[in-house]
């Protein structure tokens, strides 16, 4: 199980990104991270995975907790060793090198040789198109085969928990559907636990178990999916329903910060 | 015709040692972005401690150049985790300009510790020289050639098939994403500046074999930085195909036009090519292509 208590962030030790955020992801489960842009959802994956140290941030207060051991001052190699496996914001593939190259960069640290080959035939199972591309150079390949690529290659790390940074980016509808199918049959059949950032709160919210919505580095409302789908404010600011179904008025928009009521 | 002959072998010959150097070069480059500016300095510091093992203490052959390999390897190790690695997060130009540091005190050490500048190296290969058509070439040309072109065969597998060489590949692309896979970037450039050691170990003791132990190597060095830059800085095909040509314009230029115009032309050549070619090819030859889907 995956703990965070109460952690601060702060880039160069003076911009502090993160004011206090607790959350959980239970194993076994899927959790989503929601909010807008510039809420801290990528800043606290980060700060989970280790990736903070990277871009000259760290985890000022509180703590991250792994099974038990506590982990917010380890790098990310002692992190991906302990089963935590980030899959990058932006489809960061390794662009020359082949589809299957780019699996078996993700199962390097993997000591059990024998099943890694069979693990990337796992994951030309859940993508079916990256086998007919294993040759291909990964550069060229197109948006939504690259995502699926990158979580592939989280998935060959034999992870306990994979975190995802925003898998639908620029995807077509459809694709996103099918990705994210894909994710809950993997966190099914494999047991892993995922923690999903997500913008398109719709589709997360349709897998998770659990959901953490962020606001200007704070966990601002959680609560499990369906009631957060219940939720007015979810429905009204992240899915686009007015409560009332009636068109917005500019006073209303106004009052955007007011209406809010967790704030 | 036989001068032709003799020119255009030797000119191959030492272009494919260039081209050794290039590679270890462009190894730390792709890897790391940091442009090792002492590698003329390190082949001049193998060599000297090749002859002081071949020469000095008369070790056997063999002994003496797995030692020579081994010395290499911890002093690309030292590099990368004594000097490059208190750096890593500082601004590029910091640490290349360290590798210059390193340039200046590797020259210091070397005229300390051989104050005579200049020594042959033991013989190395049978001393017959070869007849190849009209041309006659001595032997150390010719092993250099096949040394260098076993080692980019061993070299290409590496990358191609070896687990480690493909995830030196992946950080040369986005060390980001290697890092987000859990893997420490730090062993990977200190993997791949033990390469560049033992490459420039190789290399500086085939150049010594050559045209003995100088000053010049660090020339030499300097003559694979234009390999490089005419191949493309993050190209091994480019560093590859680029050695050749150097060396051929340097000892088939040379050779015809020395006697015409002034000594040390054929040192020159190799610049006017890279002028001409920076001109029409700004990023090198085989400079990678920037893969951009549109």
């Amino acid at each position: 199980m995956l703990k965070l208590n109460n952690i601060e962030v702060a880039y160069l030790n003076i911009i502090r990104v993160l004011h206090g955020v607790s959350l959980q992801v239970e194993d076994g489960s899927i959790v989503a991270l929601l909010g807008a842009n510039g809420a801290g959802k990528s800043t606290t994956l980060k700060a989970i995975s280790g990736l903070l140290h990277v871009e000259d941030g760290a985890v000022t207060d509180g703590e991250i907790e792994w099974n038990g051991a506590k982990i917010h001052k380890k790098n990310a190699e002692e992190i991906g060793k302990m089963g935590i496996i980030q899959a990058l914001e932006g489809r960061h593939v390794f662009g020359h090198l082949t589809v299957e190259e780019n699996l078996i960069v993700g199962s390097y640290n993997r000591k059990d040789r024998g099943a890694i080959k069979s693990d990337i035939e796992m994951v030309y199972d859940y993508f079916p198109r990256l086998k007919a591309l294993r040759r291909k150079m990964s550069g060229y390949l197109s948006g939504g085969e690259q995502q699926m690529l990158v979580i592939g290659r989280a998935m060959v790390a034999q992870p306990k928990l994979m975190m995802l940074d925003e898998p639908s980016l620029g995807l077509a509808p459809l694709l996103v559907e099918e990705i994210y199918e894909i994710i809950r049959r993997f966190n099914t059949e494999r047991k892993v636990s995922v923690l999903l950032v997500e913008q398109n709160v719709r589709v997360a919210l349709g897998i998770a178990h659990y959901g953490y919505v962020m606001e200007n580095g704070r966990v601002v409302l959680d609560g499990t999916a369906d009631f957060l789908k219940n939720n007015e404010d979810i429905k009204e600011f992240y899915l686009g329903l007015s409560a009332v179904g009636a068109q917005k008025s500019f006073r209303a928009v106004k009052h955007y910060k007011r209406r809010k009521r967790w704030l | 015709m036989s001068m032709f002959l003799q020119f255009t072998v030797t000119g191959i010959a030492v272009g494919l040692v260039y081209s050794l150097i290039a590679l270890g070069f462009v190894m730390v480059w792709k890897s790391s972005g940091v442009a090792n500016l002492s590698m003329g300095q390190m082949l001049l510091l193998f060599a000297w401690f090749a002859y002081s093992m071949l020469a000095q203490k008369g070790i056997p052959i063999w002994l003496a150049l797995i030692l020579v390999l081994v010395f290499s390897l911890a002093v690309g190790w030292l590099m990368e985790r004594v000097i490059l690695r208190p750096l890593i997060a500082q601004p590029i130009l910091s640490l290349i300009t360290v590798t210059l540091g390193v340039s200046f005190v590797i020259t210091g050490l070397v005229s300390f510790l051989w104050p005579k500048g200049i020594a042959a190296l033991p013989r190395l290969f049978p001393q017959n020289p070869v007849h190849i058509g009209s041309a006659i070439v001595s032997q150390e040309y010719l092993w250099a050639a096949v040394i260098s072109l076993m080692l980019f065969a061993l070299l290409s597998l590496y990358f191609k098939y070896n687990r480690t060489g493909i995830v030196m590949r992946a950080t040369a692309d986005d060390q980001k994403a290697v890092q987000a896979c859990g893997i420490a970037v730090t062993k990977i450039f200190s993997r791949s500046w033990m390469l560049a050691g033992a490459l420039a170990a190789i290399s500086g003791v085939l150049m010594a074999s050559i045209g003995g132990i100088t000053f010049g190597l660090v020339d030499t060095g300097m003559r694979a930085f234009s390999v490089v830059i005419l191949g493309g800085l993050d190209s091994f095909l480019g560093a590859i195909v680029a050695g050749p040509i150097i060396g051929l314009a340097q000892m088939v230029g040379g050779g015809y036009l020395t006697p015409l115009t002034w000594p040390g032309v054929n040192d020159v050549i190799p610049f006017i090519i890279i002028i001409i070619v920076m001109f029409i090819k700004p990023f090198g030859l085989f400079g990678e292509e920037r893969i951009e889907r549109i």
